[in-house]
């Protein structure tokens, strides 16, 4: 649905994979996220920006730790409204 | 309403030990619901809404979004360009629906400690009030706070779709709410600036359409331009425009009372008149 464009998520860090990052969505999906990490130690979320090259990878940009907890329920809820009835407000 | 004379602290809180240290404290009435319809204080918004605000056209260099007049809002995005000069430091704010430029004046101490905690990258809350220069919105910051706690993003945004629901256009103009969310959880400016726009006295649309139902209404106009005869199926809006279907139902439901739309082969398929 969003493939090639840019997009921005929050990801619980899972684990590596070849290099790249394997996290768990805000809606429980598994996402791969590939390019450079920054330097420091990623936190237990973590928000990626950058383009979506599959439904379930994202080249990131930018990477911003969100630190060990936070709220993906409400996030989750924050992306569908965000995309849906109040897209005039963000897009 | 009390006064000092009538006052009688014993019989009124017997057994409380409540006793104010001035008489007047009692007739000051708390700050009243309908007034803070006129002071919004500090209004949420997305960098999106302040690109599509227009001016208010009077001395005040106010705007007006969603129909409201706003001067003093509240971002949060990350900074970009962080620039420091002997008087001001300016940035860029990117909150993901856009980029705005912001100033902060930096004439104390206090200014200068707090600019310094900023940094390229960084996400950060900035409340100030927007102004124009050389055709350029731009934010005109009095406070600029590093998030800490990033469950403090969602909130915003969150808090920007509370806010342009809670805009009289869309309730009619008969809302009776005060703006206590805004009022109490944003502002430390809660009790100075206080903006005069005319709320009661402003001209809505004669159109006042929710959101939504704008939605469903320009997606059946659409296809009624592609020649679709039998209109669309309600299923179709769903999906195409990624609604909960109680929300579909809703807006089908006020568009046909508006005479807007009407039901062609069936209760499930609408057409735009």
């Amino acid at each position: 649905m969003h493939v090639r464009k840019r997009v921005r998520t929050v990801i619980q860090v899972v684990g590596a994979d070849r290099g790249a990052i394997v996290g768990k969505s805000p809606d429980d999906l598994q996402l791969v996220v590939k390019g450079s990490p920054p330097s420091a130690p990623l936190s237990n979320f973590v928000e990626v920006i950058g383009i979506a090259d599959s439904e379930k990878s994202i080249q990131a940009e930018i990477w911003t730790n969100f630190g060990e907890v936070f709220d993906t329920h409400s996030y989750n809820q924050l992306c569908q409204l965000a995309n849906g009835e109040y897209q005039h407000l963000f897009l | 309403m009390f006064s000092s004379s009538q006052f009688d602290a014993t019989s009124a809180f017997s057994g409380g030990g409540f006793m104010p240290s001035q008489s007047t404290q009692l007739t000051d009435s708390t700050p009243s619901p309908a007034k803070s319809r006129n002071s919004l204080g500090v209004v949420p918004v997305t960098v999106k809404q302040i690109s599509q605000a227009s001016q208010s056209g009077d001395e005040k260099s106010s705007f007006v979004i969603n129909g409201v007049d706003v001067t003093n809002v509240t971002v949060v995005g990350m900074v970009f360009d962080k620039a420091e000069k002997s008087t001001d430091v300016s940035f860029l704010i990117d909150d993901g629906t856009g980029r705005i430029g912001c100033r902060r004046w930096v004439t104390e101490n206090f200014d200068k400690l707090e600019m310094e905690a900023v940094q390229d990258g960084m996400y950060v809350r900035v409340i100030g009030h927007l102004r124009v220069f050389q055709d350029v919105k731009q934010l005109v910051a009095f406070s600029v706070r590093p998030v800490t706690n990033f469950d403090e993003i969602t909130f915003h945004f969150i808090d920007c779709i509370h806010s342009h629901l809670q805009n009289p256009k869309l309730q009619g103009g008969t809302s009776t709410h005060p703006h206590m969310v805004e009022s109490s959880m944003n502002t430390p400016v809660r009790n100075g600036q206080t903006i005069t726009s005319n709320l009661m006295s402003k001209q809505f649309d004669v159109d006042g359409l929710r959101d939504c139902d704008q939605l469903v209404l320009d997606r059946l106009q659409q296809s009624s331009s592609i020649g679709q005869e039998k209109g669309m199926h309600m299923d179709e809006l769903c999906q195409q425009l990624k609604l909960p279907m109680e929300k579909i139902k809703e807006s089908i439901r006020s568009l046909e009372d508006e005479g807007l739309i009407y039901s062609t082969i069936d209760e499930f398929h609408y057409k735009a008149t």
